[in-house]
């Protein structure tokens, strides 16, 4: 069971030391089945942490989104490391970003929390609908537990967990400088299968589904900011001169955004879900990254974020690489 | 009307191999399709994957990745990282409805100007057979 005082205890501790600047983890949300990402920079800042199934955020995007101010002359840079909780599919997030050198292992303090799945809001929100009173959620066995107003209700894992929770191979974090909670089991295993039903259609049938899928997005660009892996400070989408992808919305330039966003995150991707997840209009997102990643599996037996000391699938190569397709 | 289509194919040809293979196609007088728009690149590893993209938004029916042979890249490696990169492109193409046989890739040296005919005669026909291009070609170009 997880201990949330045991974890305040933990981000206590942990933001005291001299070298921390502060710990990013997560709170209860304003209304709902919500909850935020929460900074806490003192002690008693701490108080207010949970884990729970609910906790649905990847914090891993924020050690790149931090703004890096120039510093002032005559003094030091700030060269405390930022702490970080992290389930296991955010730990390959940080590993990643470690193998293309986004971050310095110095930089961050990481607390592993095992996770069994975590909840996709869209799915409890159907269920609960109207829900306003702010509502929090345990882990039972093989269900999740929801502290309704009225009581609790038990509701089995399968129906409410997130689908990239449902195929999960690593709810334990590959990566940590401190275990908080105990090893999960692995439950899940990965046979593409949503990506293989798409694959056996005809072109036209493929385009046809993506053509719905692309023309109703508004090119909001949440996928990409949320995105753990989209941390480059120029980024090719805000490129004005050359322009590769303009920025009126049909559906033309938004199927080259979306190939570019999915092509920028092949052997990089690691399926956090993030970028579904935030969208607002529904698009599947995973769909096209988990087509990336079954490739990269199959053709160069590939995964990212699992070894730090592993070179980035596109930055490296073997000479006898498959190339039956090539003239 | 013309009664046949007849498709617009943009090839990105690396300057040491097929760029070279395409010329001394050309100095021999070897016919082939004239539907080709050639665009050199100094190595086939330049090429960006949204070349691609913008290719077939701006008007290709077919594209063509054209590099040296594995091992033979002016640039020790280029062409390798090219092989991932585009393989992976092609897949994700396919994936979203682009059909099969518009993107192609190829190795011609310099000294393959026969092999070069049959790469252009293959890919302008995979191209017809795909007919226009149509999934996510930009309404106006240029604006």
């Amino acid at each position: 069971m997880v201990d949330v005082e045991k974890l305040k205890e933990i981000a206590r501790e942990t933001v005291s030391r001299d070298d921390v600047k502060y710990l990013i983890g997560w709170r209860q949300g304003t209304y709902g089945f919500r909850t935020a990402p929460h900074f806490v920079g003192t002690p008693e800042e701490a108080d207010n942490l949970i884990f729970s199934p609910l906790c649905s955020h990847n914090l891993a995007t924020y050690l790149t989104l931090v703004e890096k101010l120039p510093v002032p002359r005559g003094q030091d840079p700030d060269s405390r490391k930022v702490a970080l909780l992290v389930k296991g599919c955010d730990s390959r997030a940080v590993v990643q970003q470690l193998i293309e050198q986004g971050i310095g292992r110095d930089s961050v303090f990481v607390i592993g929390c095992p996770c069994r799945g975590v909840v996709d809001l869209k799915k409890v929100e159907a269920k609960f609908p109207g829900m306003r009173e702010k509502v929090s959620a345990t882990w039972g066995n093989g269900t999740i537990i929801f502290n309704l107003p009225n009581g609790n209700v038990e509701v089995p894992r399968q129906e409410v967990l997130a689908g990239k929770c449902l195929t999960c191979r690593y709810p334990n974090p590959l990566l940590s400088d401190l275990n908080f909670g105990e090893e999960v089991a692995v439950w899940g295993s990965d046979d593409y299968a949503d990506v293989k039903n798409l694959e056996a259609g005809s072109p036209q049938e493929r385009w046809s589904f993506w053509e719905e899928k692309f023309a109703s997005c508004m090119r909001c660009y949440s996928c990409r900011n949320v995105c753990p892996m989209c941390y480059c400070e120029d980024c090719v989408l805000d490129r004005l001169n050359p322009q590769w992808v303009m920025r009126s919305v049909n559906t033309a330039e938004n199927t080259a955004f979306h190939l570019a966003r999915a092509f920028h995150l092949a052997g990089r991707c690691i399926e956090c879900g993030e970028c579904e997840r935030v969208c607002p209009v529904d698009i599947p997102i995973m769909k096209l990254n988990r087509k990336l990643s079954k490739e990269v599996r199959e053709k160069y037996a590939f995964e990212p974020g699992l070894d730090p000391e592993s070179k980035p699938l596109q930055a490296s190569y073997r000479p006898d690489d498959k190339e039956d397709f090539i003239l | 009307m013309s009664a046949e289509f007849e498709p617009n194919v943009v090839a990105f040809l690396c300057n040491w191999c097929s760029y070279a293979g395409a010329d001394l196609a050309g100095t021999s007088r070897t016919h082939y399709p004239p539907n080709l728009n050639v665009i050199r690149v100094m190595c086939s590893g330049r090429v960006n994957p949204l070349f691609v993209v913008n290719a077939l938004q701006q008007g290709a029916d077919g594209v063509l990745v054209s590099g040296c042979h594995p091992g033979d890249c002016h640039y020790m490696e280029g062409n390798f990282y090219a092989r991932r990169r585009f393989t992976l492109l092609r897949e994700l193409l396919e994936y979203v409805g682009v059909e099969p046989g518009r993107f192609n890739m190829s190795w011609v040296s310099a000294s393959e100007g026969a092999k070069w005919k049959d790469v252009v005669g293959e890919v302008t026909q995979k191209a017809k057979e795909a007919g226009p291009f149509k999934q996510f070609r930009r309404d106006k170009i240029n604006w």
